[in-house]
């Protein structure tokens, strides 16, 4: 109890003394508002990315794979097995009430960015015409639904932003036939890449091709999702397996997103670390200010732990400012910035999970700047110290 | 020079603050060498490249491939001095969970002057390859992951079928390739006329061709002429220089010029600031020594020096040790980022950028004590 008192006493004491040193304190303060606003607005790429690549995800979507594949790409699912897997419980039925599960394939094609005329490869999707059911959230903004059995594709607003001759009206070369580009849309809150759908039969028909990629489902709850896997499981006639639709997102943003990451933390690091050394300074420098206080304190009968503590809660007092003014900083300026990363576009977002992120960020530099110069104001010779001036 | 004893004595003061204060500034510009290394590392990179070698590929994903029927078409086009080629098979070793990707190519003289764009390959080791039809060159990190050594025999897997049948393709390694900038574990080269003479489908077939043209500066009319005169063909091209893909990849990155121009500002500002409010309390703990110098005759200007000198001597030295420091971190950041270089114009800007941090830094504790009323601060209690 008497531990505490002191304590608390003493910070208020060296709080009461910092207004005259407001320029060691504002070392602190703007070593740890830099650090972790870059921390933070380099962290809120990382998160955008997953925002826009995680979007639209729902609890009740799922895709069926073939049991093999890694990726949707690499994954078989052949007309027939298409049409068993339609049957599976645990589906959602549209208005017309058939199950929803949509088939899908993936076939790579090529588009000129508007700048600079070079090639960029990316999918198109091949998808049943009731995609609209599984993916309600998709929005036609100009033309219409591509229409099944023609060489018809519909273009997200992001392609026709980005690349040439995405917009309605427009033809292009696919597997050596012209398709006509009938619909931009957007797809809610999804974005990041370019989406191009077309009638998946059409597709495979081009390309010669005799299988899906996947299935993609709607379930009738989330619940419903063990039905289906145990549907699965058993009946041996179907080699495939269940992956929700948030893994299958996740994975696909995984790569950016971890580089990203690695980037943020690498950089984050090397600034806290300059702004720890910064802040221990200034802060041996208020210790060697307060020796003959000190001093005079454990002559009368302190003990060395509440200066100690008193100097460590100090520190991190004064980080945490730093941390909030920084983490504001970012988002001032930098939340909703749009940015394009390989080829993937997203808006930054500096979230709450990231101020967090930047306070414990600013809590450890508060902690580990403090250590050095808290034992140095307990560990003062007391009568050197007094006799000194 | 007279003054270095003064200005040595003004650094020996407070060690342990000077010490951290080296630190701080060799920790921000290790970032910088880091960061600036990267980005010249890129630019140069790119402009290594020659702009002359075009990589001729196939116009859309799916179409029929190119062949060697369209190598003399190539060769006809004014402008291109030479033409090559490779196929790429896409192989497995043992279990499909372990690919192997291998490029048939020429292993002739202008394949040694093509290929440094895309792998470094020694000419005892093309000439190996050029002698032993079923020779395949592989990367030091193939060779490790597999356990491989030149003189081994391997089985390789491929959906590709042999004339006989056979998916099982059987290849002598006979020397050593290294690949620039990519995944190297993958990739090993062979040769294009063993693997198109054994295989039974799509014989002439070729992924892509490589034409050298005669000027650098016409390789954008000459990629031009190529896909305009493989426009109405069964399978257009599209030609693209291998430094404008390079360009392109680096452009791809997204925006790094601002990316890093706004880090390095943040770490030179708290820099200055801390710098500052260091030197402030320095100089406040030295009043009356100040005082004394200048009741020695000392003008405000020498003054003014001495204090400046004492930390734009730190940050020099520190911003130098920091610079080292990450030239050592290179080849360790190299796995990430190929090809990070330090040019001396790198050096110069970090330390000139640590000399006008200290300028800046020391702006205000330095006019202070220069402007110190000598009356004043004698009669001021320390």
């Amino acid at each position: 109890m008497a531990f505490l008192r002191q304590l608390g006493m003493l910070l208020y004491l060296n709080l009461l003394g910092l207004p005259q040193r407001l320029g060691l304190a504002c070392t602190t303060v703007i070593g740890v508002t830099c650090a972790v606003g870059v921390l933070v607005a380099m962290l809120a790429m990382s998160v955008g990315a997953r925002q826009a690549a995680m979007g639209d995800v729902r609890a009740d979507r799922a895709s069926v794979l073939s049991v093999d594949a890694v990726e949707t790409d690499r994954s078989d699912i052949p007309r027939e097995l298409a049409a068993r897997i339609a049957n599976l419980p645990g589906l959602r039925r549209n208005r017309r009430g058939r199950t929803i599960a949509v088939p899908e394939v993936e076939v790579y094609v090529e588009a000129r960015r508007k700048a600079s005329g070079s090639a960029v490869g990316f999918p198109m999707i091949g998808v049943g015409a009731d995609y609209t059911d599984y993916a309600p959230e998709l929005h036609l903004t100009d033309g219409r639904m591509f229409r099944p059995g023609l060489r018809e594709i519909i273009a997200s607003n992001e392609c026709a932003h980005r690349y040439r001759n995405f917009n309605v009206g427009n033809k292009r070369l696919v597997g050596g036939d012209d398709w006509l580009v009938v619909g931009n849309f957007d797809l809610g809150r999804t974005a990041g890449r370019c989406f191009v759908y077309g009638d998946a039969d059409t597709v495979l028909s081009t390309f010669k091709r005799n299988s899906y990629n996947a299935v993609d489902v709607m379930l009738q709850s989330p619940e419903a999702f063990d039905e289906l896997v145990n549907a699965i499981k058993g009946n041996p006639q179907l080699p495939v397996r269940v992956e929700h639709e948030a893994e299958l997102a996740a994975a696909g943003v995984q790569q950016i997103e971890g580089m990203l990451k690695f980037v943020s933390y690498f950089v984050g690091a090397i600034l806290a670390l300059a702004a720890t050394i910064g802040a221990a300074n200034s802060l041996y420098a208020l210790v060697d200010r307060r020796r003959r206080q000190h001093a005079t304190l454990l002559a009368i009968g302190f003990t060395s732990a509440p200066i100690i503590a008193s100097t460590l809660s100090e520190s991190i007092l004064l980080a945490i400012p730093g941390s909030v003014i920084g983490a504001g900083l970012a988002w001032l300026f930098f939340d909703g910035l749009s940015s394009t990363v390989l080829d993937f576009s997203f808006h930054l977002a500096v979230t709450p999970g990231l101020v967090a992120v930047g306070i414990g960020w600013a809590l450890g530099i508060g902690v580990i700047s403090g250590l050095l110069p808290a034992v140095r104001a307990a560990r003062i010779p007391i009568t050197v110290a007094l006799r000194t001036k | 020079m007279k003054f270095l004893p003064l200005v040595w004595a003004g650094i020996r003061r407070k060690p342990v603050r000077v010490a951290l204060i080296f630190l701080q500034v060799c920790v921000a510009f290790t970032l910088f060498g880091v960061l600036q290394g990267m980005k010249s590392g890129m630019d140069r990179a790119v402009s290594n490249i020659p702009a002359n070698v075009l990589y001729v590929g196939p116009a859309v994903y799916g179409q029929p491939p190119l062949t060697m029927a369209d190598l003399g078409r190539l060769r006809s086009i004014p402008g291109v001095t030479a033409v090559s080629f490779n196929q790429g098979m896409l192989t497995f070793y043992q279990k499909p969970t372990q690919p192997v990707y291998v490029l048939g190519i020429e292993p002739n003289d202008l394949m040694r002057t093509i290929l440094p764009q895309e792998f470094i390959v020694r000419a005892t080791d093309l000439e190996a390859l050029r002698k032993t039809r079923t020779g395949i060159l592989i990367t030091a990190d193939t060779g490790r992951k597999y356990g491989w050594h030149i003189g081994d025999r391997i089985p390789l897997t491929s959906s590709t079928l042999q004339r006989n049948g056979a998916a099982t393709w059987t290849f002598d390694i006979v020397g050593m390739a290294t690949l620039k900038n990519q995944d190297e574990a993958i990739y090993v080269f062979a040769n294009y006329s063993y693997i198109d003479e054994a295989r039974a489908l799509n014989k002439g077939a070729v992924g892509h061709f490589y034409a050298v043209a005669a000027d650098s500066k016409q390789a954008a009319a000459v990629s031009d002429a190529i896909d305009n005169a493989f426009a109405n063909s069964a399978s257009p091209t599209h030609t693209e220089s291998f430094r404008e893909s390079a360009q392109e990849q680096l452009q791809s990155l997204g925006d790094l010029n601002f990316a890093i121009r706004s880090i390095l500002s943040a770490v030179l500002v708290a820099l200055a600031f801390s710098i500052t409010s260091m030197t402030m309390q320095s100089v406040r703990e030295r009043t009356q020594e100040i005082a004394i110098l200048k009741t020695l005759g000392y003008r405000n200007r020498t003054v003014l020096f001495l204090i400046a000198a004492e930390t734009v001597g730190i940050c020099i030295l520190a911003s130098l040790v920091g610079l080292a420091l990450s030239w050592l971190a290179f080849p360790l950041a190299g796995k990430l980022v190929p090809g990070l270089s330090m040019p001396p114009v790198v050096m110069a800007s970090g330390v000139l950028g640590a000399v006008l941090v200290a300028l800046v830094g020391v702006s205000l504790p330095g006019l202070r004590a220069a402007r110190l009323n000598i009356v004043d601060a004698l009669a001021e209690e320390p």
